[in-house]
């Protein structure tokens, strides 16, 4: 991970540079920019120390050893959907919020019901029920 | 679910394949609209984005027939040509070259890394049905009456309030826009979390494929620059239906808007050319039977580019007087050393390779060629002396063509013709594909290379309408021709990929070009559902090239280690004298 970490906190690095040097030569009066600057800094910054955590806890992984054998990685890949109507009709519901901005409140009504339902069923697509296996 | 992956020997290095289910008839709809698989869902990106391409193309059409001699022509009114032009920029920016870059990485990017799937499959699925719905919102504007959206695709304050540009079709513009935006930013938190998470063993961050490279850093970029988008767009559909006075000229809202859009709009740039500077990384060397020269410089020059982009957004802005020039000249003008650093190494991948000029590699030449161009144009214009001369002419097009069209449309067929048997089984034929590139190649650059002339002699760029007297109709008579031409080369790729899909034979080899890199030549083409039925051992950053030529990885091997390897010795060159 520690890659990983570099490639987010060593451009934070850069921006927080960057953004002090915009600063000084604007004389701290354009603060839209600064502003942006300073907090892509920060969101980099946030993921690089995630990353860095992350390192800590998991040690080398066989991704980051280069002389891994790929079998080290064998087993359960984890759970994957192998299809699902949820995306639709959740993007549906987002896709009627939208919509409703623009055009007129009332279509806030049909898209919160989708909206609702696509969020219920997503979480609860491969649920089988509570302290179930 | 699990995907296990072993190890296996195979006399003929194809790797087995695994029957598909059986399939009912009618259900194909019902597969890819409930699909989770990455590759269906980048095909699904990949033909969607090609769909507004064309219509975006056929709108650039009849901005240029609208501009083939004086007078009003084509259009009924300076409106109509607004909104031409207006869809034209939007659709193949954010409808088109950005969900791109989503189709392309969401096939390739977990081939190459060895992965079954992207981390967040449902996610995928989600993200590519939010830039289907809002691409249709934000277009649906041609369907009221008042027509599309018509304050150009940056949508500058104040013209882009409810005061001077009124009507629904603005209100879809922005919310189209942001529920777009919202699956891009999910779709780069997904190729983020994929390519940190789910490489296979051996492939350390230093082997991905420069391809696999530039999406984690374009996804990084994405992070940075959407957001700022969204909120925009927010603020602005806030002033256009809540009647907020968020970008009001009073309160300095002119200038606001455009900080906050040009902080979105240069990294967006970038967002659309790194993805497309990734695939011909991937191309030339399998061309020119090399490996990539300078590996590391172009990673670093990646994130170079990605990193400047962040301290350049006002050199959009030099004319409104309201930046700081020489903070934005200079930064602009670095960005110019990292890119040349990629010009110098796929320089360096050919130099003395052994060229073949199939397709894939026609199309890359083209590219370097346009973007260099292009990139040279983009230097005359990070001058602010030089800007303010030709600032909204039609100069600034041309740049911009050539740096957009050059990386965007080349590489993404490049990529086309040169993925086109892992995407289907079949090979795009050759004949065809280069009767498309010339037609493309000269179209393209009779219509834009006269523009930079166009603009330097004072033609403004969104104007309807020109005078006889100004001595523009010539050129744009030129720029017009070549546009059909342009046009119509797209009907031999149409045609190619039906014939294709009708006659061409299957591929049985897992690398029908003989010389591909990266993993996703070591699997099947097209590959089973999860990818790989088995991984070779990663040992480098072209695994698969060390599978399928284990003569000259051994050579590598022993280049690198000499007599400290534990390996049995091996023939440094043992066909030195006859190619030499």
């Amino acid at each position: 991970m520690r890659l990983e970490s570099n490639v987010f906190w060593i451009p934070s690095v850069f921006f927080f540079v960057a953004a002090t040097a915009y600063g000084i030569f604007t004389g701290w009066n354009e603060w839209v920019g600064l502003t942006c600057i300073l907090l892509s800094g920060g969101m980099f910054i946030m993921v690089g120390i995630y990353f860095k955590m992350l390192e800590k806890r998991h040690g080398v992984r066989p991704e980051d050893n280069e002389v891994a054998d790929i079998s080290e990685l064998s087993g359960e890949q984890g759970v994957y959907a192998p299809w699902s109507w949820w995306p639709l009709v959740m993007a549906a519901g987002a896709a009627l919020a939208f919509v409703a901005m623009a055009v007129g409140w009332w279509i806030m009504v049909p898209a919160a019901v989708v909206g609702v339902v696509g969020t219920v069923g997503w979480v609860f697509e491969f649920s089988t029920g509570r302290h179930a296996h | 679910m699990a995907t296990v992956a072993y190890e296996e020997t195979r006399a003929d290095g194809a790797a087995p394949s695994i029957p598909a289910a059986p399939t009912r008839s009618g259900s194909v709809v019902v597969k890819w609209i409930t699909s989770t698989d990455h590759k269906t869902i980048g095909y699904m990106y990949l033909i969607t984005s090609f769909i507004f391409f064309i219509i975006g193309g056929v709108m650039a059409l009849l901005i240029r027939a609208e501009l083939f001699e004086p007078g009003m022509q084509v259009v009924q009114s300076a409106e109509q040509y607004n909104q031409l032009f207006t869809m034209h920029g939007t659709i193949m920016l954010l409808l088109f070259a950005t969900p791109l870059f989503a189709g392309f990485a969401n096939v390739i990017t977990p081939l190459q890394i060895g992965a079954p799937d992207v981390a967040f499959p449902r996610l995928n699925m989600f993200a590519y049905w939010l830039y289907l719905f809002g691409g249709l919102i934000a277009s649906a504007g041609f369907f009221t009456p008042q027509g599309a959206a018509s304050f150009g695709w940056f949508a500058y304050a104040p013209l882009s309030n409810a005061v001077y540009s009124p009507g629904v079709g603005g209100n879809l513009w922005v919310f189209g826009l942001a529920l777009g935006g919202f699956g891009t930013i999910l779709g780069a938190v997904n190729f983020i979390t994929t390519i940190v998470t789910m490489r296979a063993p051996g492939m350390t961050m230093f082997r991905m494929p420069i391809f696999t490279w530039n999406i984690l850093v374009t996804s990084m970029l994405v992070l940075l620059a959407f957001p700022p988008l969204a909120s925009a767009l927010f603020a602005l559909g806030s002033d256009r239906v809540l009647h907020s006075q968020v970008f009001n000229p009073d309160n300095g809202g002119a200038v606001l808007w455009q900080h906050l859009f040009w902080f979105f709009g240069h990294p967006e740039v970038y967002i659309i050319a790194l993805p497309f500077f990734g695939i011909v990384s991937e191309i030339f060397p399998v061309f020119s039977r090399k490996p990539l020269f300078g590996y590391h410089g172009l990673v670093y020059a990646t994130i170079a580019i990605a990193a400047l982009s962040v301290t350049v957004w006002a050199h959009h802005m030099y004319v409104t007087g309201a930046v700081l020039l020489p903070f934005f000249a200079f930064m602009t003008m670095l960005i110019a050393v990292p890119t040349g650093v990629k010009f110098f190494n796929w320089i360096g991948t050919m130099w003395r390779g052994k060229l073949s000029f199939e397709t894939p590699m026609l199309w890359s030449l083209g590219f370097i060629i346009t973007f260099l161009f292009g990139g040279l144009t983009g230097v005359i214009l990070s001058s602010p002396p030089l800007d303010f001369a030709v600032s909204d002419s039609y100069f600034v097009v041309a740049h911009f063509h050539y740096v957009v069209f050059g990386t965007v449309v080349f590489a993404m067929f490049a990529g086309f013709y040169f993925w086109w048997p892992k995407f289907t089984g079949k090979m795009l034929n050759e004949r065809w594909g280069k009767i498309h590139f010339w037609l493309l190649f000269i179209g393209f650059h009779t219509t834009f290379l006269i523009q930079h002339w166009l603009g330097a002699s004072g033609m403004p760029r969104r104007y309807v309408d020109y005078l006889p007297e100004d001595g523009f109709t010539w050129m744009n008579q030129v720029s017009t021709v070549g546009a059909v031409i342009l046009a119509l080369s797209t009907l031999p790729f149409l045609w190619n990929v039906y014939i294709t899909a009708k006659r061409a034979p299957k591929v049985t080899v897992d690398d029908p070009w003989g010389y591909g890199n990266s993993l996703e030549w070591a699997t099947s083409c097209p590959p089973p559902r999860h990818n790989f039925t088995s991984i070779p051992r990663i040992r480098s950053e072209r695994p698969a090239f060390d599978l399928h030529h284990p003569e000259a990885a051994a050579r590598d091997h022993h280049a690198h280690h000499g007599t400290d390897s534990d390996h049995a010795p091996v023939d440094p060159a043992p066909s030195a004298s006859k190619e030499s």
